[in-house]
Parts: C-alpha cells; sequence; structure tokens
C-alpha cells in the first residue's frame, strides 16, 4: 500500500523497522567494542575504564574495591553458565570470569577462548613463578594435558576435594574413635563407618553417616578410579573407560554407598544442594568435602569445637588427593580490555583481597606466600592446617578432556545411575551404558570442536 | 520524474518547469488526509512493537533455523553445516522421543484438570455467600507467587528427610516418601502445577460473570434443574472462556520449565538432576543447549517444538468448531470495523 508520496508505506515501514531492529540487535555489540582505554586501567586517558566481571554475589564488594584504587569501574554481571556461553559465542564476554580451573580450563582453551596470560605473568612483580602454588597447573593447558602449556587464569583458592570432616560427638556417640590425621581410610571402611554413623526412622534417614558426593559424582568416580591405580581417561581424552578393573571398583562402591542409602546420592540428592546446612544441624557426621568447608565451619563456634578434618578415602594404593575445583578467574580473550583486566586480576590474586581469603579459611591460597596467613587461632583450625599441610604432598592433576563440559558427563550419570541404584543392576553393565553414552558425547564434541 | 512527483509538484506546490525563478506562493498547508493521519498513528504506535518482534522473535527465530543445519556448540571455531542430521536425529532419539511423549501426558493430564478445577472454584466463588471476596483472595493468592517461589516450598515441603510431608506421615507411624524422585516426582509436579489454579478461576469467573442473569431466571422459570442451567446454559456460553484455556495452556504445558524450577538449581548444572519422569522436552532442550553445548540440535528440536504447537492448535481450532458458541459470532468481527473518527 502506498498512501501517498508524504506518507510511509506498507513495505517502506517494514523494511525500516527490519533496518531499526537489526541495528537493535547489534548495537549492544558495538558498544561493547568501544575501547574506553584499555592500555589504561586507570584514569590516565581522562576516561574511566570499565571492566565486566562475571562472578557470584559475596565477590562483588571485594572487585568493587579493588577497582576502585585502580580506578576502575566494575561492571558486575552474577555468575550464569548460559549468559556466559551466550556472551562468548556473541564475541562480547566478560573482562574477568570466574570458572573451575580443573574442569573448564581445557573445554575453554581448546576452543581459542581464554587469553594466554603467560606473558603477563612474566612481567609481573605481584605474581611470581616461584610463589604459584603448583596447584594452578590446573589452569594450564597444552592442547593435549593440563598441566603444562599457557597458563589461562588462576586459582582464587583451592583444596582437596576428596578430603573429610567429620563431627566428633556423632563419633563419641557411636563409640568411634576419631580418623588418623595423617593415614587414610580405605573406601570401604569409609562405608562401613558411614553405616555405622546413619540413624533411620520409618524409612527415612535422620542422620546422614556419609556424605560422599563432594564436587559431583564423575569427579569423585575420577579421583577413586585414580587412586586405585586407573584413568577414566583415555590418554587422548577421547574416550572414558568405566569397564577397567579400577573403574569398575570405583562404580561398585558408589552404587554401594547410594544402595545402602546412607547419605545424599544421585538417587536421593541433598535438596540443600551442598553439604554444610545438613551437617551444621548435626544430620551429617561425615562430609566429603575439602578445606573449604572450614570457612563454613569456622562460622559457627559450636560446630567448629565439634568438627574435626581428614586425609582423602582411597580406593587402592596408589595415594593420591587430587583438587577438582581450583576455583579461579580467568580473562577471556575476546576481552577489549585485557591490560586492565589483568592489573585487576593482579590486584584480586596478589593484594589484599587475597591476604584476606587466606585468613578467612575458605581454601589454601593460591600463593606460596600467603599460607601462613591461613587460619590457627582455634583448636578446630589448627587441626585442619596440620592434617591440610600433611595431604599436601599427595597432591595430583587429574586431567579433564577439553572435548566436553563435566556437567554433559555428570547429565549422563544422573541418567543411568538412579536406575541401576533401584534395579539393582551390575556395576558391568552400568559401566557399558556410561562407555557408551559419555563416548558419544565426547565424540560429538571432538566433531564440533575439528 | 515519476508520476507521482509531478502530481506533487503540480498539486503542493503550483510551480511549473517553465518558471524556475519564481518564488512558489504560499498557500496555506492543508491538514493531511483522515486516511493518512490514520494510517500513520498506526505506525506510530506499532513500530515500538515491530522492531521488538523482529529484532526478539523474527531475527532470534532465524537464527536458530540456521543453527539447527549445523553442528555448532556456541563456542567452537569449526562449525559446518550438516543440512537435515539434526531433524534426522530428533526423531531416531529415543531420548527426545520419551521426552516429547511424558510432556504430552503431563499436557493431557493438567490442562484438563487445571481448567475443570479453575471452573468449579470459579461456580463455588460465584454463589452469594459471606465473605466471598476473601475466598476469591485466598484461592487466587497461589497464583501471584513467584514459580521459583513455589517451586522452592515444594521442595522444602516434600523433602524426604525433612519435609513437612513426610513429618505429616511420621505422626502416624507412616514410612517416609522419597517425594522429589521417581516415580513420586511427576506427581509433586502436577501439584505443583495445580497450585496455580487459580488463574484458571479469574478466567472462568470472569466469564461466568459475564452470563445474563435472565437467561438463568429463565430457565429456573421453566423448571429446569441447576445441573441443566449448567450444562445447557452455563457451559455452552462458558465455552469461548474454555476454549481460550485449553489453547493458552495447551501451549505453556507443552513449553513448561517447571521441573526445572524444582530441581536443584536452575542451570546447567541442576539440569541433570531432574528426574526422568519429570524430563519433559523443554528441559531436554536447554540440557541439549546448555549442559551438552549442542547449540545445532538443540535449536532443530526447539523448531521442531515450534511445528508441533502450530499443528496442535491448528488441530484444536478445527475440532472445536461447532462446541463454542459465541455470543457475538466471529465472522461478524472479519467485517470492516468501526473506528475512531469515521464519520459514520
Amino acid at each position: 500500500m502506498s498512501i501517498s508520496g508524504t506518507s510511509l508505506g506498507r513495505r517502506q515501514f517494514l523494511a525500516a523497522s527490519a533496518g531499526a531492529a537489526l541495528a537493535a540487535t547489534a548495537l549492544p555489540g558495538c558498544a561493547a567494542s568501544v575501547d574506553d582505554g584499555s592500555s589504561g586501567g586507570g584514569s590516565g586517558s581522562g576516561k574511566t575504564t570499565t571492566l565486566t566481571v562475571m562472578s557470584t554475589d559475596d565477590e562483588k564488594k571485594v572487585f568493587q574495591a579493588a577497582g576502585k584504587a585502580l580506578g576502575i569501574k566494575i561492571n558486575f554481571v552474577g555468575n550464569d553458565a548460559t549468559k556466559l556461553n551466550a556472551m562468548l559465542a556473541a564475541k562480547n564476554p566478560p573482562d574477568i570470569v570466574r570458572g573451575l580451573g580443573a574442569t573448564d580450563t581445557p573445554y575453554f582453551a581448546a576452543r581459542g577462548l581464554m587469553a594466554d596470560l603467560d606473558p603477563y605473568f612474566a612481567k609481573s612483580s605481584v605474581l611470581k613463578a616461584s610463589d604459584i602454588d603448583p596447584v594452578n597447573d590446573v589452569w594450564r593447558f597444552d592442547g593435549e594435558k593440563q598441566g603444562a602449556g599457557p597458563r589461562y587464569g588462576m586459582a582464587k583458592d583451592w583444596s582437596q576435594d576428596q578430603m573429610l570432616w567429620y563431627r566428633t560427638d556423632m563419633f563419641e556417640a557411636a563409640k568411634l574413635d576419631p580418623l588418623s590425621e595423617t593415614e587414610p581410610l580405605s573406601y570401604d571402611e569409609l562405608l562401613d563407618l558411614g553405616r555405622e554413623l546413619t540413624k533411620r526412622r520409618l524409612g527415612k534417614v535422620k542422620v546422614y553417616g556419609l556424605s560422599s558426593s563432594g564436587l559431583g559424582t564423575f569427579t569423585q568416580l575420577m579421583g577413586m578410579t585414580a587412586s586405585a591405580g586407573g584413568s577414566l581417561f583415555a590418554e587422548d581424552l577421547l574416550t572414558v573407560d568405566f569397564s577397567s578393573p579400577e573403574a569398575l571398583k570405583a562404580l561398585q562402591w558408589y552404587l554401594e554407598y547410594a544402595q545402602a542409602d546412607i547419605g545424599p546420592n544421585v538417587a536421593n540428592p541433598n535438596p540443600d544442594g551442598w553439604d554444610w546446612p545438613t551437617f551444621q544441624a548435626g544430620r551429617m557426621a561425615i562430609a566429603s568435602d575439602g578445606y573449604w568447608f572450614g570457612g563454613a565451619i569456622g562460622g559457627d563456634a559450636k560446630v567448629a569445637k565439634v568438627s574435626r578434618f581428614a586425609p582423602a578415602a582411597q580406593l587402592g594404593s596408589n595415594r593420591i588427593s587430587p583438587c577438582f575445583g581450583a576455583t579461579g578467574y580467568w580473562i577471556p580473550k575476546d576481552s577489549k580490555n585485557k591490560d586492565a583486566a589483568w592489573k585487576l586480576f593482579e590486584a584480586y590474586f596478589g593484594g589484599k583481597p587475597a591476604e584476606d581469603r587466606a585468613a578467612g579459611g575458605w581454601g589454601i591460597p593460591s600463593l606460596k606466600s600467603l599460607r601462613s596467613k591461613m587460619p590457627q587461632d582455634t583448636a578446630f583450625q589448627k587441626q585442619a592446617f596440620k592434617v591440610q599441610e600433611e595431604e599436601l604432598k599427595h597432591f595430583s592433576v587429574l586431567t579433564f578432556t577439553p572435548y566436553t563440559q563435566l556437567t554433559a558427563l555428570d547429565a549422563v550419570i544422573n541418567k543411568v545411575l538412579p536406575k541401576a541404584i533401584k534395579g539393582k543392576t551390575s556395576a558391568g553393565k552400568v559401566a557399558d551404558q556410561l562407555n557408551s553414552l559419555m563416548n558419544e558425547q565426547i565424540a560429538k564434541g571432538k566433531e564440533a570442536l575439528g | 520524474m515519476s508520476t507521482g512527483q509531478l502530481t506533487d509538484q503540480a498539486a503542493g506546490t503550483g510551480t511549473s518547469a517553465t518558471s524556475p525563478s519564481r518564488p512558489p506562493a504560499k498557500t496555506p498547508r492543508r491538514p493531511a488526509p483522515l486516511r493518512i493521519r490514520r494510517a500513520r498513528a498506526f505506525y506510530v504506535f506499532t513500530v515500538p512493537w515491530v522492531i521488538g518482534f523482529l529484532a526478539l522473535t523474527a531475527f532470534p527465530l532465524g537464527y536458530a533455523l540456521w543453527l539447527s543445519f549445523t553442528n555448532a556448540d556456541g563456542l567452537s571455531p569449526n562449525t559446518r553445516f550438516v543440512g537435515l542430521e539434526n531433524y534426522r536425529e530428533v526423531f531416531s532419539d529415543p531420548e527426545t522421543m520419551d521426552s516429547l511423549w511424558r510432556t504430552g501426558v503431563f499436557t493431557a493430564i493438567t490442562v484438563p484438570l487445571g481448567i475443570l478445577a479453575g471452573l468449579l472454584l470459579a461456580v463455588l466463588v460465584n454463589q452469594p455467600i459471606r465473605a466471598r471476596g476473601v475466598f476469591r483472595t485466598l484461592l487466587y493468592l497461589p497464583a501471584v507467587v513467584p514459580p521459583v517461589g513455589a517451586a522452592l516450598t515444594f521442595k522444602l515441603i516434600f523433602d524426604r528427610d525433612s519435609g513437612a510431608a513426610n513429618g505429616f506421615l511420621d505422626v502416624f507411624n507412616v514410612n517416609g516418601v522419597s517425594w522429589l524422585v521417581d516415580p513420586y516426582a511427576r506427581w509433586v509436579l502436577i501439584m505443583l502445577t495445580m497450585w496455580t489454579v487459580g488463574n484458571g478461576m479469574i478466567i472462568s469467573l470472569a466469564g461466568l460473570q459475564d452470563i445474563p442473569r435472565e437467561l438463568l431466571e429463565a430457565a429456573r422459570v421453566d423448571g429446569a434443574s441447576p445441573w441443566q442451567s449448567f450444562s445447557r446454559i452455563t457451559l455452552p456460553l462458558l465455552s469461548p472462556v474454555i476454549f481460550f484455556q485449553v489453547v493458552t495452556g495447551i501451549i505453556g504445558s507443552l513449553q513448561t520449565f517447571a521441573p526445572l524450577l524444582m530441581s536443584l538449581s536452575p542451570t546447567p548444572a541442576g539440569v541433570t538432576g531432574v528426574p526422568e519422569s519429570n524430563y519433559f522436552f523443554m528441559i531436554h532442550v536447554f540440557a541439549q543447549y546448555f549442559a551438552n553445548g549442542r547449540y545445532g540440535y538443540a535449536s532443530a528440536l526447539l523448531w521442531v517444538l515450534f511445528a508441533i504447537i502450530c499443528v496442535v492448535t491448528f488441530l484444536i481450532f478445527k475440532l472445536s468448531k461447532g462446541a463454542v458458541f459465541y455470543s457475538v459470532e466471529p465472522e461478524q468481527a472479519k467485517s470492516k470495523p468501526r473506528t475512531i473518527g469515521d464519520a459514520r
């Protein structure tokens, strides 16, 4: 319809709307690409640099204070994996991103999404190579394995995630001896302890004897298999193998644990999503969580009084105590403000925020020089520190595949295991199912990666 | 020079090509014809929506369509065109078909149940009873609670070891039930869906109040029983309202995300913990996008769902002919509507 020369026709109107819509879609990307002083980090150019930081809400004030000291404005975005994926796909990522070094690094690095921080580390007078804890090697990836190659990020703090926290009051009530501070339990012993400590009434578990979930089932099975001397991943990281004797042993143990119904598991997940509320309420005797859990315990004097730390249990003779998180931060390759981001990164990892974190007890500092700041005021803190120092000797890096994300593998576990737990399927059959579904998933990831 | 331009020059300016130096004579500006003004107003008011539609609906739809023909994972550099491979996988993947079947069953249960319960409550609170307003408010309140809040509350109530539901059973020495895992999780989800039945109640109540009293009174005078009045007068006159609820209910139910809200957390990690009986189509889509990083396949799933919704809606419209009675025939709406400024 052409109304007249002075009015807008329907076609013109639709064309103009489409143009405006495209502009509206493209503008955010253009706006983000405006470099407002990337070489600075301060206000030298007369403009204030704005950095987008994606992290959890508890870190918002920390970053804002660090940014203020550097003259950098912080645009804070809450941690959200879906949003991060969208921002990365749109090549408009945050400048600093929170992530799990142990499992995120291979996936993002292999896709060329992480900035190589080696040149920055080489020049830094704050973060010196000799001071960086070896755990930060999980943030390195050479294209084939973790622990080598460029450094893509750094852990804010870390823990050996299969260590054990237990409540002495419950052990005393059950007339059980406290756990050794140096010698690890075997997984069979741990299962027996869990059974003894569990209290039930009318089909409900009133007190969980043992929570074995930690940071997820796949990583737990990965650590158990390694402690039995095997490996879930093939050397080329293109397949998993749950059928090896070591992996089968780990799987068998987990099925027994879940069928015994002595703690949260994939068939009966903890509604809180983590162990602390249940542990604090006196409804959990042993929690398989790393040193970081002590941060929560330290906030409750009553629970601190009855809490003790113990080494990670072992499935075999290959004593290891891995870290599955090494939660920290990385700078995306497409960040428009890498230099300023590095300044903030340095301040966060080497400045006051790092000292405060070390003293907070929520993890082992990722700089060796800060280790002396770990809390040792109360009896529980002293004991935890002593046990942790001893356990450090057994730390090792377990390489994760770059071809898929941990969530995809945990999804397979959550699909297969609940049926197996209820149906009492044999570990061998479960292993075959896991192999088939996970390897298919990894193959698709490999195909997309090229 | 186009005819239009010539016409403009002749009619608007009064100048001619033979006298370029003469300044145009100023004539009082005539207001644009009403039809043009109305058209302008129409475009001015609709342009924000059209831009929003193009940027936030048409563009994403088109982009998702393109993705559906690739093996994109959103992040990898080597995205490849795979043709109809993703669509072939949609129809051969048992997990997809199972999730679609579960969604269909859930829809078949919750939509009629929700409409029936809403209608029943509407009939009840339409009675001339004391404190009717209070009852209406109380019954509608749960629908106002944000879905996330309602889901969290349900999780706490139905937790196996510390939830109120098992606490209640405990009083009677009855064994606790694992409500939030299979096979009970589906029923908890249906209860959660029914929790918002107040929405349907309000719509049905509005429909009930629109029914002329005289019709019901005439029926009563003629000796009709309450059931006869309800089934012969109320229900037929409510049929457009019920039809509306059927259509929107089915579309909403096919797209439901409620199971994700009841999982550990509405995140890619949380989606992996959704019990199998609540693993619906949209949960599968979310898992494919964000847990498995299969953007291409997930986009194909979404387009298939879009097609299913279109077909289902078309069938409902076709099948409802003769079952829905409008007090004003919809055909009448096809005639030219009267608008403001109409000279008639």
